[in-house]
């Protein structure tokens, strides 16, 4: 059928108010690759209990599967750690280097996620899966703080994204370096646009 | 005796209260490690993009006995940077922040509120693409440490404010529903001279 087509059908018949004519297999689920000018994560940690310190990794890499039929999703995410950029070239070595990121052993941060909560409107409103950072995996919640579709003007093709928040404890993933001065808690700040294949 | 001791001591405390209001005023250089102001614009209402001005330099006096201070900033405009190689060439093109021509933006913030000891806003004038509006900084964190590493006071905070970008001439997008209100997010940290 045709995606417009079967999207419609979705819609009339309700989703899940009639699942036997409208079998999962049959709402095939859409895939969306991240677009990597608008793919970013910010981190935000507190230095010396005064000023919040940012860094950006980016674009990230990967694709995101809805299937709204359902509702699911999957998230398979690569963060190449070697994109980070705080401002100061400095700061970044001392980031990428053995004591915290480890980049040379550890070039990849990975986020895995297939726990999708979505709001009433059908949004994605929170992601769960597991962050893996310098090889040590932990669970990771994403909160959305906004998330929408919209039909791309200038790629014809569906865009779906949002803003979407975390929360971590550095130490967790063996991040010790610079405790207590610099905070243990994490944000991390996720700017997210896939794009319909 | 005892009392005449707690006198002594009333007064000594008062002495040096009164020391330190007199040594309150001082001068704090900007950190440029520790100081970068991030804006944050919604892109079609989808997410949101940011980027970050690397290059600045200033400074900021602050009078916690007086309650006042003075803060003057400069951002190097040319030094945006959001990640992407594209968006930043046309952030400092003629349709955007037009750096060829502005090379420099610059905060002049001369009217502080205190909460207690700590600066909770700071209220001046913001100098983009050659236009002067005024602004209010609102601090999200306020706070003094004596620093380890250099052995010297460092008094910083996080800080945000919303311009409205038109009202710096920057109108690219407008009309096709890219948002006139840019979001600051400031970190800034400054050690004492």
């Amino acid at each position: 059928m045709h995606t417009g087509l079967r999207r419609l059908a979705a819609v009339l018949l309700g989703g899940g108010l009639l699942p036997w004519v409208a079998p999962a297999a049959q709402a095939a689920p859409q895939v969306y690759d991240l677009d990597p000018a608008h793919s970013f994560v910010t981190f935000e940690l507190l230095h010396f209990g005064t000023s919040t310190i940012r860094g950006r990794f980016g674009p990230l890499e990967g694709q995101v599967t809805l299937d709204r039929a359902q509702p699911a999703g999957e998230v398979r995410l690569t963060v190449p750690v070697a994109t980070l950029d705080t401002g100061w070239k400095v700061f970044d070595h001392r980031i990428l280097g053995p004591e915290l990121l480890a980049a040379d052993a550890f070039p990849a941060a990975y986020f895995i996620a297939t726990r999708f909560r979505f709001d009433p409107a059908g949004g994605v409103a929170e992601v769960r899966g597991e962050f893996t950072l310098r090889g040590h995996g932990e669970p990771l919640s994403l909160v959305a703080e906004r998330f929408s579709c919209r039909q791309g003007a200038r790629l014809q093709r569906e865009v779906c994204g949002g803003d979407f928040t975390g929360r971590l404890q550095r130490s967790d993933f063996g991040l010790t370096f610079g405790l207590p001065f610099v905070g243990n808690e994490v944000t991390l700040k996720v700017q997210v646009e896939g794009i319909a294949r | 005796m005892k009392k005449t001791l707690s006198l002594i001591a009333a007064a000594a405390a008062l002495a040096g209260a009164a020391g330190a209001a007199r040594a309150e005023a001082a001068t704090y250089a900007i950190e440029p490690t520790h100081t970068y102001v991030t804006f944050e614009i919604s892109h079609f209402g989808t997410s949101t993009n940011r980027g970050r001005f690397d290059k600045k330099e200033g400074s900021v006096t602050i009078d916690r006995a007086a309650k006042t201070g003075k803060a003057e900033i400069t951002i190097d405009t040319t030094s945006i940077n959001t990640g992407s190689d594209g968006f930043n060439k046309h952030l400092k093109s003629a349709d955007l922040l037009n750096t060829e021509k502005n090379p420099t933006a610059k905060f002049v913030g001369d009217k502080f509120t205190f909460n207690g000891d700590k600066v909770a806003e700071i209220a001046g004038t913001l100098t983009l693409n050659g236009k002067t509006n005024p602004v209010v900084l609102k601090a999200q964190n306020f706070n003094c440490y004596m620093s380890p590493m250099i052995k010297k006071e460092v008094c910083g905070g996080d800080f945000d404010t919303t311009i409205v970008r038109s009202q710096y001439d920057i109108k690219f997008g407008l009309d096709w529903g890219f948002p006139d209100n840019v979001h600051l997010v400031i970190q800034v940290e400054g050690i004492k001279q």
